[in-house]
Order: structure tokens, then C-alpha cells, then sequence
């Protein structure tokens, strides 16, 4: 899977969870500040990637990501 | 990304930088969820119910609307200007939104969220980030991790804050450290009808502090007494000077505070008296009361003198008059009454006689006056019109035990008449008005009656004894008010003298020598002395001066000559002299052979006179700080000390003598010769100018310092510094 693709799927999650538009999405997009997770919600996103991706991620890593650009580098290494 | 910030365009501008805070014209809400139950739902919510006036504007990334109203992605897309934003983002985002504000034009922030200087390292420095940001673009910045603020006046309703009601308007204001308290403050007020006109938790007060709050409630016009919770003091001085200038002078108001203690970490044994006296929180409670901040123990105590002072009109003096329908309670009242102060005097004669054509033969009639248990409104009307018309009452206290046949509502219905409420002014135009406190003692009986006292503003105590303690608060505020404001100024010394002597010392004790010098050269009484070396020389200089004389051993290593032998007094002659200096000499080498011996200091006797303590240490949390007691070696027994923060001024300086509970021993008492003060005053000026001056003295303590009677004065016996 090439860096696009993941991307592509990222934003996706990302829109179910959050229920916001793709238009709002952007790779230095923030979390908490551009897109409005919620505490509860950044818990959701972790799992929601996992299942996404077929892949355990470290709970305090994954929660320690702050932006959208930083998630796709975060599951593509995991990927690789 | 650079930040610019918008011109502030000349309409927009404030009387006050407060003013945004407390009254903006519109506020945004940044970082608001559509969760009901957390902060940052609630917070929109709180602002809406209590019906601001303004506009509020969610900030909500990523919603369409918030409870039915328009959301906005980030502050900068709300089309119009925006006065306050109240940010409950995480905090790690916090600093984006301040960044935001700054480029919005934002006068004021309020920073709710949690993860600052509280949680450490990382959350400190974030803090500062966002302290910084709004110093350089002057921003007002309430908190962080705050409660929130509270304006009551019904032309802003503002409940930025997540309490869950907003609190009744009244004339008092909240300052608070602490925000789970004031959920709890809030919650007992409304039970007690206390009503507030502003209430503010500051959290880590990273940019408004207690001080400016105190600057801007001075000047509020519905605020008439503030009250203040603090567990951490930063700016110690600046918060005297404010407080001294709110709580005198014309427009004064009153302020009093719960201060919570902290146990000193690790404090180290002190050598020197003042080091061992001067507990931290016996330091707090004289700055403040210095500064005129009336300080209390308790929440309760805080609200039962706030209540008394801002609903009843103020007493002409602390004569207080009891009526009771119970002995023992009037009894009680008026050991309580005395013991904190007030005084309770014998009612005219009459005042007596016409209560004595009254009320029943087995009534009391002196004061208190005490109607009896069967008494009912009827009888407790005719009891109160007479106690409070006698001239020689300036505040009433109402006790009432519910018997069987005591109609309490009735009662308490007559009471707000007589008082001069709204209830029934008529009734009360006769009467001259003066302040009334009740205390139905009970609780489930006497629920009706109390609720009716409350509602037309008379303040009621559970027990007797608060009510005293309340009155009693109120006296402690008028007397401050009666005190001048402290202006230290500068003194005529010789700084680089001192300077000479401190810059080569090590660290650690100067010799008495050094000592002396210092002292001298900042204008103390020092009586001649001279620093020998040789026997000859002692006698020398006693024979040129005249006897008798004392000798003492002057070394940084030996603090406690008296331990090592190292003094000797009454010497009359030059032989005694020569004697005493070679016997100490020898005596000192076996004590204490690791000892520097710079020499032995002889000087006159001192004629006897009180012995006093004049002190100085640098304090951790208050900074250099003077110590005044009645001294000698029971100074350490007694701790009758008292203390300010240094420099201080002349009025500063009689306070603190007269606070002392020995003061009346220099007044002449019991056949001791009275003391002149100016010269006493002049030692406490001039050594905390010394101490402000010079940092390197971590301790200093003159004990004695003997106050002679005229023409000799105040002398110096015998001196430590310490340095660090």
C-alpha cells in the first residue's frame, strides 16, 4: 500500500468517526484544533485505524499524534 | 507564523482592561463540544441560561451549530468583533487559540482548561507560552485551569464558568484560588440567600492576578465588600500596597481572606531568634493585617462578617445590646461578645424603667435583656424598640429559642420591621437605624423564621457566638480603616559604608565587630565600642571612656559567647579589665581552639532599661521582613513578636509596636518608666532598610535593644547577622 493510499483511508476513518467532511481535511490538519475531536473521540480514532488497517497500535504513541499527516507516517510505518 | 494583531480601533476602547473581562460586549466560546456534561459543552451552555446579554459565539470545529446556533470552524470566521473568548480547548491546543485571539483583536481570554504549571515541566512551559503571547499583545488572561468568572450586574449576566447556577446579585465579591471551592461557596451562598456581584476563580493566575483584581473591584460600584481565597502568594509587596490603598482612604472596602496555610519545608534550625520566631504563617498574619486584609479561618467566618458588613449599615462603635427569650444563650453571647472585643454596656436607667413597666417581673432587664421563654412577638416588639433606642447600643443581637408557644415567624416579621427593611418601613421610622443580627437557634422549628430574616436582608447565625463573631469583624474592619496608609521613604545612610564591611565578609555570621559597623552605618544607636587585641589596649580605651565596662569575645565562629564564657560584665577597673581579658582568652582557645578570634570588643555598660528585639530575616515567600517583640530570654517563651514586610515606613512601624501584646510594659505600666517610641520606631526603619538594601543578609537580630530612659534612648546590647 503506497503513502496515497493510506492517506486516502485515513480520511475516510477520519470522517466516519468525526462525522465531518473530507473538505475539512488537510495533512497538517490538527485533531483537536481543525477538526474538533473530542477526548472520547481520539479513542475511537486509534481503534477505528486498527480495524482500518489490520494492525495493533501502542495506545500512548498513537494518542501522543497530533495531526493528520503525522497519523498516515504513524500506520505506514507500522505498515511497512 | 508571524501574529499580527488588528488595530484597535479607538471605539472599542475600555475604561478598564477588566472591563472586557467582566462586562464584554461579546464572547466566543473556542473548543465548545457537543457533549452535555463536559466543560467545554457546559461553559456554552452556563453563558446561554443565564442570559447574557450579548452575543455568544460558538467555536466548535467541525459542527454546523451548537444547541441551535451557528458554530464557527475558528474565531477568526466569526464576521463580528469578539470581546472575550472563554477557551476550554485541551490544553495542549491552547496556545493556538490565544494566537488566534491575538489576530482576532480579543481583549480578553479566560483560559478554563487544566494541564498547565499544575501537572509539571511541560505543562508549565506551555503556560508560559500563552502568558507570554498575552503580555505582549495585552490581552487580559484569566487562569489557566480556572473555574471561570461570574458578573451578576442584570445589564451583563455573565456565568462564564461551569458552576451550575448562576448565584444571586448582591454587593459582595468572590476571589478564588481555588476552583473546587467555589462550586461549594456557590452552592452555600444561594441556600443563605448570599448574593454576589462578582465572582472570579483565578486558577494559576498566569496573567490577572488577586492584585488586579483587588485594583479593579476597588472602583466597581456594585461591589462592597471583597472576599478572597488564596493558597499561594507571588507578589507579596505589590499585594500590601493594593490592599492597603482598597481598604482605606475614601473609597474604601473592605477585604477579607482565607490565606491556606503550607507547612515550611524543611525548616531549617535558625541560630538567631528571628530565624526561629518567624514562622511563615505568623508572617502572613501580620502583613495582612498590615496591609488591612482582615484574615479568617474559615468559609463560614468569611461570609458571616462579609453579610453583616455589606446588608446591615455600619455600627457607630462596638457597644452591643442582647435581647434573648433564653438566659443561657445570653450568657453565652455575651462571654462571646467580650472575648472578641466588643463591649456590652449597662442599658440607661431609662431604657431599664420602661422595659421594667413592661415586661414581666421575672424578665431581665439589664443587657442582655432577656424577655423570657413564653415571650412572643408582642413582647419581643416592645424589648427591641427600647434596646434599640438607647444611646448607649450601636448594634442589636436578637436570640430566639423556639418554645412551644414562641410564634416565629410572627417574630421574625417584627424584627425586619423594626429593623427598617423594605417589609415594613413605617414601622421603623422612629427608630434610629442600627445593625441587627438575629440568631434563632434550632433549625427544622425555626426554618421559616430564618428564611424570612433572609429574604429582607437581616443576618442570621446559627449560634450566638458567630453573630459576635461577626460584629467583632466588623469592628476589625473600621478600625483599619481609621489606620494611614504606610509610605516608607528612603533614609539619610551610609550605604557604601556597610557595603564596605558586607563585601568582604564570607558567609556565614559577621564578627560583632563587622556587626557593629553595619549597624552603625545605617544610623542604630551603637554606643562606642572599640575591637582590642591586647589586654593593655582593653584597658586603654576604658580608661579613656569611662567604667564600667563589658568585655566579649568578637569571632564569625562563636555566635553564643555566653556559652563559651565569652562575656564579662560590670568591670570597674583597668585591672579588672586586663583580667578579664586574659581569663577569656584562655578560657575561649580551650572551648572553641577551631575558633578565628578577630579580638575582644569592650564598650560601656548599657543602664538597664526594657529589653526589646529587633529582628530581620529574608523570607522565601515575603522577602526581607523586620521582627519587633518585647525581648530579652524570654522572647523565644512567650513569642510575643510581630512582624512587616521591610522597608517599611513610620506608621507601618507604631503598628507593629503597639500590636505587640506587651506593648502597654513601654507605656509606663506598674511603676516601669514609659519609653519613648520615636526612638524605637527610628531602630525597625532603619533596619529594614538595611535588610532591603542588602541581599546578602539572610538573618539579623538585636537582642537586646535597650530602651533606656532620655536622655539615653534606645542603645544597641547586642547584635547577629547573618549572611548568605
Amino acid at each position: 500500500m503506497n503513502r496515497e493510499e493510506i492517506e486516502q483511508r485515513v480520511k475516510k476513518v477520519i470522517c466516519r468517526v468525526l462525522k465531518i467532511d473530507q473538505s475539512m481535511i488537510e495533512p497538517s490538519s490538527h485533531f483537536v484544533f481543525d477538526l474538533g475531536a473530542e477526548s472520547t473521540q481520539s479513542v475511537e480514532l486509534v481503534a477505528a485505524f486498527e480495524q482500518e488497517f489490520g494492525i495493533e497500535l501502542e495506545d500512548d504513541a498513537a494518542l501522543a499524534v497530533k495531526t493528520v499527516g503525522e497519523a498516515v507516517d504513524f500506520i505506514a510505518e507500522r505498515l511497512a | 507564523m508571524a501574529i499580527t494583531a488588528p488595530p484597535r480601533s479607538a471605539e472599542r476602547h475600555r475604561a478598564h482592561p477588566l472591563d472586557a473581562v467582566f462586562s464584554p460586549r461579546s464572547i466566543a466560546v473556542v473548543g465548545v463540544t457537543a457533549t452535555p456534561g463536559t466543560v467545554p459543552y457546559d461553559i456554552f451552555h452556563n453563558i446561554r441560561q443565564a442570559g447574557f446579554v450579548g452575543p455568544v459565539f460558538p467555536v466548535a470545529p467541525g459542527k454546523r451549530e451548537i444547541d441551535g446556533v451557528p458554530a464557527y470552524r475558528y474565531l477568526l470566521d466569526i464576521p463580528d468583533a469578539v470581546d472575550l473568548a472563554v477557551i476550554v480547548f485541551p490544553a495542549e491546543v491552547v496556545d493556538r487559540a490565544i494566537d488566534h485571539c491575538v489576530r482576532k483583536g480579543v481583549q480578553a481570554a479566560i483560559v478554563i482548561s487544566a494541564g498547565f504549571r499544575e501537572i509539571g515541566p511541560v505543562g508549565l512551559k506551555r503556560e508560559q507560552r500563552i502568558q507570554a503571547l498575552c503580555a505582549e499583545h495585552g490581552i487580559a488572561l484569566v487562569g489557566p485551569n480556572c473555574l471561570g468568572v461570574i458578573n451578576t450586574d442584570p445589564a451583563v449576566r455573565l456565568n462564564a464558568s461551569f458552576a451550575r447556577k448562576m448565584p444571586h446579585t448582591g454587593r459582595i465579591a468572590f476571589l478564588s484560588q481555588s476552583g473546587a471551592l467555589c462550586t461549594a461557596v456557590l452552592d452555600y451562598a444561594r441556600e443563605k440567600q448570599i448574593g454576589f456581584s462578582k465572582f472570579v476563580s483565578f486558577g494559576n493566575k498566569a496573567g490577572v492576578t488577586e492584585v488586579e483584581l483587588l485594583e479593579y473591584l476597588h472602583h466597581d460600584a456594585r461591589t462592597e465588600v471583597i472576599l478572597l481565597y488564596l493558597e499561594e502568594l507571588r507578589d507579596v509587596r505589590r499585594l500590601m500596597e493594593t490592599a492597603q490603598r482598597v481598604t482605606r482612604g475614601e473609597l474604601a472596602k473592605p477585604i477579607l481572606a482565607i490565606k491556606a496555610g503550607r507547612t515550611p519545608q524543611g525548616a531549617a534550625a535558625a541560630a538567631s531568634h528571628t530565624g526561629s520566631l518567624a514562622a511563615e504563617d505568623a508572617i502572613c498574619d501580620a502583613v495582612f493585617r498590615e496591609a488591612g486584609i482582615v484574615r479568617v479561618d474559615s468559609i463560614d467566618e468569611l461570609f458571616n462578617i462579609a453579610v453583616m458588613y455589606a446588608q446591615q449599615p455600619l455600627p457607630a462603635g462596638p457597644r452591643l445590646g442582647i435581647v434573648t427569650n433564653a438566659g443561657g444563650p445570653g450568657v453565652m453571647a455575651a462571654d462571646a461578645a467580650v472575648r472578641l472585643g466588643l463591649e456590652l454596656p449597662p442599658l440607661a436607667s431609662s431604657t431599664q424603667q420602661a422595659l421594667r413597666g413592661v415586661l414581666p417581673a421575672t424578665a431581665n432587664v439589664k443587657n442582655p435583656v432577656d424577655v423570657i421563654g413564653d415571650a412572643r412577638a408582642d413582647r419581643y416588639d416592645v424589648a427591641l424598640r427600647h434596646v434599640l433606642a438607647d444611646p448607649a447600643v450601636d448594634q442589636v443581637l436578637v436570640i430566639l429559642t423556639p418554645q412551644s408557644m414562641t410564634d416565629i415567624a410572627a417574630i421574625a416579621a417584627r424584627i425586619c420591621q423594626l429593623a427598617g427593611s423594605e417589609e415594613g418601613p413605617k414601622a421603623s421610622q422612629a427608630l434610629p437605624r442600627k445593625p441587627l443580627a438575629c440568631s434563632f437557634m434550632g433549625a427544622e422549628d425555626v426554618a421559616e423564621g430564618v428564611r424570612i430574616l433572609q429574604q429582607a436582608g437581616i443576618p442570621h447565625y446559627i449560634l450566638p457566638e458567630w453573630a459576635c463573631r461577626a460584629m467583632a469583624g466588623v469592628q476589625q474592619i473600621l478600625r483599619v480603616r481609621q489606620e494611614a496608609i504606610d509610605q516608607p521613604r528612603p533614609l539619610a545612610v551610609d550605604r557604601q559604608a556597610a557595603r564596605h564591611v558586607l563585601a568582604s565578609a564570607p558567609a556565614g555570621y559577621l564578627t560583632e565587630d563587622e556587626a557593629l559597623q553595619v549597624l552603625s552605618a545605617y544610623g542604630l544607636p551603637v554606643p562606642p565600642w572599640h575591637l582590642c587585641r591586647t589586654p593593655d589596649e582593653a584597658a586603654a580605651w576604658a580608661e579613656a571612656h569611662g567604667y564600667p565596662v563589658t568585655l566579649r569575645v568578637a569571632s564569625r565562629h562563636i555566635v553564643h559567647k555566653s556559652e563559651v564564657h565569652g562575656v564579662a560584665l560590670d568591670l570597674r577597673d583597668a585591672a579588672e579589665v586586663r583580667q578579664a581579658f586574659q581569663a577569656m582568652e584562655r578560657r575561649v582557645a580551650v572551648a572553641r581552639p577551631d575558633a578565628h578570634i578577630a579580638g575582644f570588643i569592650v564598650r560601656r555598660m548599657i543602664p538597664s532599661g526594657h529589653e526589646l528585639i529587633v529582628g530581620a530575616k529574608r523570607d522565601a515567600v515575603f522577602g526581607p521582613v523586620v521582627m519587633f517583640g518585647l525581648g530579652g530570654v524570654l522572647v523565644e517563651l512567650f513569642g510575643d513578636v510581630t512582624f512587616a514586610l521591610a522597608p517599611l515606613g513610620p506608621a507601618a512601624a507604631q503598628r507593629m509596636i503597639r500590636r505587640v501584646r506587651a506593648a502597654r510594659l513601654l507605656e509606663g505600666f506598674r511603676g516601669q518608666p514609659r519609653a519613648d517610641l520615636e526612638p524605637i520606631v527610628q531602630c525597625i526603619l532603619r533596619i529594614g532598610q538595611l535588610v532591603a538594601d542588602f541581599p546578602r543578609i539572610a538573618e539579623l537580630d538585636i537582642n537586646p535593644l535597650l530602651a533606656c530612659p532620655p536622655p539615653i534612648g534606645c542603645q544597641v546590647a547586642d547584635v547577629r547577622i547573618r549572611l548568605a
